[in-house]
Parts: structure tokens; sequence; C-alpha cells
């Protein structure tokens, strides 16, 4: 099964796989948070999630968390 | 509506040079400290974006809305696009604690050909950070003039100023691999080519190809597939610089990040969020609406310059037939020109855009507003909006008037229309709200409480059905976290003052037509009429033919409507009917004047029916239920 971004907890670092949306993975991609392992800062429950790759903090809402693909970097040891 | 603002006032000048970069980079700061003379805040034509002009030596200097990128995904990244096109030369402010992030733009401008020069801006807050940047590598690195600047203490402004002149661009660089894909026809720019194969629709729509597009079509030229292959190429030579650019040293985690985890978690942020608003609504609810705008109403126009003004204009005026109606449409007691109308700008509407222009600069430059959004988000999402439509809703506690420009900021089109209703609708404004709090105290807690829960279950229920009937869907919440800082009060103040002034000037012949409209009603003896049309409805709510007079002076001014209510001798429900009516009912004059503005005339006029027919559902069935 496939894991999404909301899944995600605190503190791990994970990879954005699939963004279904043109253009919020068009500003992902701008902003380098495609390029590679990025931080999950906080989850609010049921709200957004707040990333962090290189200083630069990105808050996402749920639905949009939930539909994001991942995966952690790592998982494959 | 605010596009036909025309510009006759603008710099006179041959060439242009624009600045650009991603938002909080202290763009603004570098603006201010660039601009010589005169500096004009204006909208940019065809949109509700504001952009700042000024005289820098022989050239006009433009600031443009932050963004992370030219292309066109909102209306911020549209205008910068429009200007940077037309620009001769740009000054690219890049945040030397962000230098991953914002070179992408960098090098956009760099690959459309854009003669740029790079402020490196922050350099103190980098090495904070223990972030090392070699700025002559970066200059070599990118081929362009780099200058490190701290803006906020003018360092490195000189220098910047100097280097001006030397912008360039590189002659060639690797995005041009993909010029070649381009059909041979195409005739464009090397800016306008390199928006093209980033699948940017605006620039392929203009851009002529002679070939036939088909009805509402995206013509061929923008296929969004090559985007990702060059924006992922980009992000790649970024990574290859910033590597051999930037040394970084761990530092502990400083005040500013401490703090926003604590704003970004529930259990605190709440508490603080709530301190805050509180804080927020003390001084735009009571200090400022209450006690300056008092004052300035009874002291200033009351005593003075309203009895002087009716005197001077009364004997100046000869005691000819012809000229009364032009002496009662200068000073009638209700909204006369040169009367009352000035006094609401002045003594009402100036203060209460100053103060919250200043509040929203604070908010702004601290980084508070995109942790309020995240904080709220999960709850704003019920009713069809994001997290970023808290603050026309916290403004709007403060005035409505004011809250209806932030609603800017809150996403699409659908969710401005929604949170414009909800804030026409269910948001009483501070000058309302002491009143009624006051009627409601005489009547019992319970009271209290029933009428805020009233209010909230209308707020509910209309952004519900509001989300559920109107087309389209609401955006997600996509939104940087600005570093937390403390605002320098020069920024704010400079900015406070640039909006002001463009506020006033868009606002000043608005409401003076108004007046002007309402007046001629008055005197033709439309209130008359139009008090006797209302009697069916407010024998509806139950109450007596006497509360349309309360209806027709919270036209005017909402609080107006609450004072109405204190001389009136209803009883208990009564009361509680009429206030939740007058709450409900359409908000006050300036604040319709500037939906009327922000949105269309054919919305402004719907949110005007569906007030009435809210406050007047709502108010039917609590007459029945009490």
């Amino acid at each position: 099964m496939t894991e999404v971004l909301a899944d995600t907890a605190p503190g791990e670092s994970v990879s954005l796989e699939q963004v279904p949306d043109d253009d919020v993975r068009a500003r992902l991609l701008r902003l380098g948070f495609l390029d590679g392992t990025v931080e999950c800062r906080h989850r609010l429950r049921k709200g957004p999630i707040v990333l962090r790759r290189n200083g630069t903090e990105m808050a996402l809402g749920a639905d949009l968390a939930a539909e994001i693909e991942i995966s952690r970097a790592g998982a494959d040891r | 509506m605010s596009c036909h603002e025309t510009r006759d006032n603008e710099v006179d000048a041959d060439e242009t040079v624009a600045l650009v970069g991603c938002p909080n980079v202290g763009k603004s700061v570098v603006f201010g400290e660039l601009a010589e003379q005169y500096v004009d805040v204006s909208n940019y034509p065809g949109t509700t974006v504001d952009t700042t002009e000024a005289a820098f030596g022989d050239a006009k200097l433009t600031d443009t809305p932050g963004v992370y990128g030219i292309s066109s995904f909102d209306e911020e990244e549209r205008v910068t696009r429009e200007i940077v096109l037309e620009a001769d030369a740009v000054v690219n402010v890049v945040d030397a604690t962000q230098l991953n992030r914002d070179l992408f733009l960098t090098l956009q401008l760099l690959d459309m050909g854009i003669p740029t020069v790079v402020a490196l801006n922050m350099m103190d807050e980098a090495e904070a950070d223990g972030i090392d940047i070699d700025a002559d590598a970066l200059e070599a690195e990118l081929g362009v003039p780099v200058v490190p600047t701290v803006a906020v203490d003018g360092e490195g402004i000189d220098e910047l100023r100097d280097r001006v002149d030397e912008a360039r661009a590189p002659e060639s660089t690797s995005i041009e691999r993909w010029f070649d894909e381009l059909p041979d026809d195409v005739e464009a720019t090397r800016a306008e080519k390199t928006l093209l194969v980033e699948g940017d629709e605006p620039t392929a729509e203009r851009v002529s190809t002679g070939k036939v597009v088909a009805d509402g079509g995206v013509p061929a030229l923008a296929e969004t597939g090559q985007r990702e292959d060059v924006y992922g190429h980009r992000r790649r030579r970024v990574e290859d610089i910033v590597g051999g650019v930037l040394s970084r040293e761990e530092r502990d985690s400083s005040w500013a990040e401490r703090f926003s985890d604590l704003m970004l978690n529930p259990l605190t942020g709440t508490p603080i969020a709530l301190v805050m608003l509180g804080g927020i609504f003390y001084f735009i609810g009571v200090v400022v609406a209450q006690k300056i705008v008092g004052f300035l109403e009874t002291i200033v126009f009351g005593e003075y310059y309203n009895p002087v003004v009716n005197n001077t204009v009364e004997s100046l005026l000869p005691a000819a037939g012809w000229a009364e109606p032009v002496e009662f449409m200068l000073i009638n007691g209700n909204l006369g020109l040169l009367t009352i109308t000035v006094q609401y700008i002045v003594g009402v509407l100036l203060p209460l855009v100053v103060a919250f222009y200043f509040v929203i600069g604070i908010l702004e430059d601290s980084g508070m507003l995109p942790r309020l959004a995240v904080l709220t988000d999960r709850g704003l999402n019920r009713i069809g909006l994001n997290g970023r439509a808290i603050v026309p809703m916290i403004v709007g506690v403060g005035c409505v008037t004011m809250a209806v420009i932030t609603t800017r900021m809150v996403g699409n089109r659908r969710e401005r229309l929604i949170s414009t209703a909800l804030l026409g609708l269910a948001v009483p404004c501070s000058a309302q709200l002491g009143i009624i709090m006051g009627l409601l105290a005489g009547l019992g807690l319970i009271w209290w409480f029933g009428y805020l829960g009233v209010l909230l279950v209308v707020l509910g229920v209309a952004g519900l059905f509001l989300d559920r009937t109107l087309p389209g869907d609401s955006t997600p919440l996509v939104t940087e976290l600005p570093r937390m800082r403390v605002p320098r009060p020069r920024n704010i103040l400079r900015k406070t003052y640039n909006r002001t002034k463009m506020f006033l000037r868009e606002a000043i012949p608005l409401f003076g037509v108004t007046a002007i409209a309402i007046s001629v009603l008055e005197y033709v003896g439309g209130f008359g009429l139009i008090q006797r049309a209302l009697s069916p409805v407010t024998a509806l709510v139950g109450l007596p033919q006497e509360f349309a007079r309360v209806l027709l002076l919270g036209l005017v001014r909402r609080d107006f409507a609450a004072a109405g209510m204190t001389d009136m001798a209803f009883t208990t429900a009564e009361t509680f009917v009429g206030l939740v009516v007058i709450t409900l009912f359409v908000p006050c004059i300036l604040a319709m004047v500037m939906i009327l503005k922000e949105r269309d005339a054919k919305s402004a006029l719907l949110m005007w029916i569906g007030s009435w027919v809210v406050a007047f559902g709502v108010g039917g069935l609590l007459a029945v239920i009490l």
C-alpha cells in the first residue's frame, strides 16, 4: 500500500513522490521540495502538515497531504 | 472595480528597473532605500495587486509582488511577469538564509535573459544562523553582479545603487536546449521562449503561432509536460551552485524557531493566538474605533467642524428657493457632503484605516499570518475556506469595511465571495458590538450567550450553504511559513503610509457619490416611503413599525442602528430579536461601498438581498420561538 504525506509523524524525513495537482507540484518543485527528502515538522490533528527543507517551511492543507504519495527515507534498509 | 484607477501622476522615465524577489526577503525595504523623491502606490491595472513606483536616477523603479518564480499561478505572479517582461533591468533581492529557495527565481530571470543585479540581503541573519556565503564565488557562478546587503540597516545599499548599471544576463544558458522544440515560426523574445517552454498559458496566448486554435482550448504551445523537465533541471543547477558557495555551521535553534514551534502546536498556539487577537481587538475595536473615533466625532466634528461649516454654508448661500436643495445636500444632518461625509472619512475611516494597516503590517512582517492560517485551516475548511480566511474574520470584528479589503488574500474568487458574504452577514463590527453588549448586559448573561450562539449558527450554516451551492472548488492551503522576526517600525510606518494613501485616493470619490445619492433620496422623501414599505417585514419579526427607522439608520452606520434601539421601549424578547436582526442585516454603507469596490455589482446586490432574507428569516423564527 502506498503511503501518503498525511501518514507521517513530526520528525520523520520523507520524499514526496507523487503530487497529483499540477499547480501544487510546480510550486513545490520551484521551492525545492521535490529535490530530496523533506522533514515533517508539525502535523495538526486532521489539519495541515508543516514541512521543512533547508530552512524553508511550507504548510499544506490536510486534503492535499492525503493525496501526496511519499516514500520514507531509509525505509528499504 | 479598482482597475479603472488612472495613473496620471506616474513617474515619467524611459528606463524601468524592477525589484523582484520572493515574499518576505526585504524587497520593500530595499525599495525604500533605493527610491528617490517621489513614491506612488497604485493598483496594477486590471488587478487588486498594489505596486509601488519611485524615481531612481533617470529611471523608474517599480516594486513587484513577492513571488517564488515567474509564471501565472496567481494574480501576484501575473503582475510580476508583466512588469518583468517590460523592465529594462531587474534588481533581484535574495534572502541569504534561503539561498536554495531563492536562486530558482534568479536562474529563471537569467534564463529569460533579463539584465539582473542580485542583492544578497539579510546577510546579518545568515551569519546568525551560521550560514557563510561566498558572494564573489556566487557572482562568478551566476555571471551577474552580486551585492551583499543588510537592507534594514542600509548596509550595501550604496554599492547596490552603483552597480545597477552593470545589470546583465549571460549570453546564453542551458535553457536553450528546449527552445529547439518550439515551432520554427514562433516570434518570441528569449524571455517569452523561456515562459513558453515552461508552459505559461498567458504567454502562449499572446505569442502568435500562425496556427488555428480551437475555441476554448489551450493553445498548443502551452503544454505543461515540459515545465517539470525545465523546472527540475533548473533546481539541479540551483543545488550545484548552492553546494559550491555556501557553507553551514550547525547552531542551536533560535528564539524565532522555538516561538514558531509554539505557535504551530495547537495546545500552545491557540492561547497565544487568542491573546494576540484580544490585543488586536482591543487596539482596533476599543482604542481606535471607540475612543479615538469617539473623540474625533463628538468633540472635533460635533463641537467644532460641523457647526462652523453649517454656519458658513448657511451664510454664503442666498435665501433663494434654488439654494435650499443645494444646502440640504451639502450640510444635511444624515450624510451632508461637507459635514457628515467629511466626518466619516476623516473622523471614522482614516483612524481605522491607519490602525488597521498598522496591525496588518506588523502581522505580515512578523510572520504571524501564515501560522494563524495553519492553526485555523481545519475549521475553515468546513465552510469552504482555507486557513488564510482567518484574517478577514478577525479584522471584521474590528471593522467590516476594512476586513473586506483583506479578503484579497484568501485564495480564489469563490473563497473571496464566501468570506465577503459571511463578513457582510454575520460578523458584527466593534462599533456596533459595544452598544449591543451594553443592551444585552441589561437583559442578562444568558441572552449574551444566546446572541453569540445565534451568530455562530448563522455563520456556520451560511458558510456550509455557500460552500455547497457555489460552483467550483476552494483552494487547499499551500503556504510558506516565513521566519518569525521582530518587525522594524520604519518599514511598518512606510507601508502603513503608502497603503493608507492609496486607499483614501480610491475610497473618497466613492463615498462622495454615495453621500450625494443618499441625500437626494432623503430630500425627495424616499425614506418615509421605504419605512412604510418595510412595515410588513417589521411585522414579520414581531416588532413595531418604528423599528424600520432603526434599520434605515443602520444602513448609514451600524452603530446608529444599535444606538437607535436604546431609546425604544421593547420587551426583553423584542430587544433580543431586534439586536439579532440589526446584526445580520446589511452592513453599513461604508462596508457596502467597499464590497461593491472589491467584488462586482451583481455579487454585492446578491449579498445585500441575502442579508435581508437571512436577517428577517432568522428574526421571524426567533420571534416565533421566544
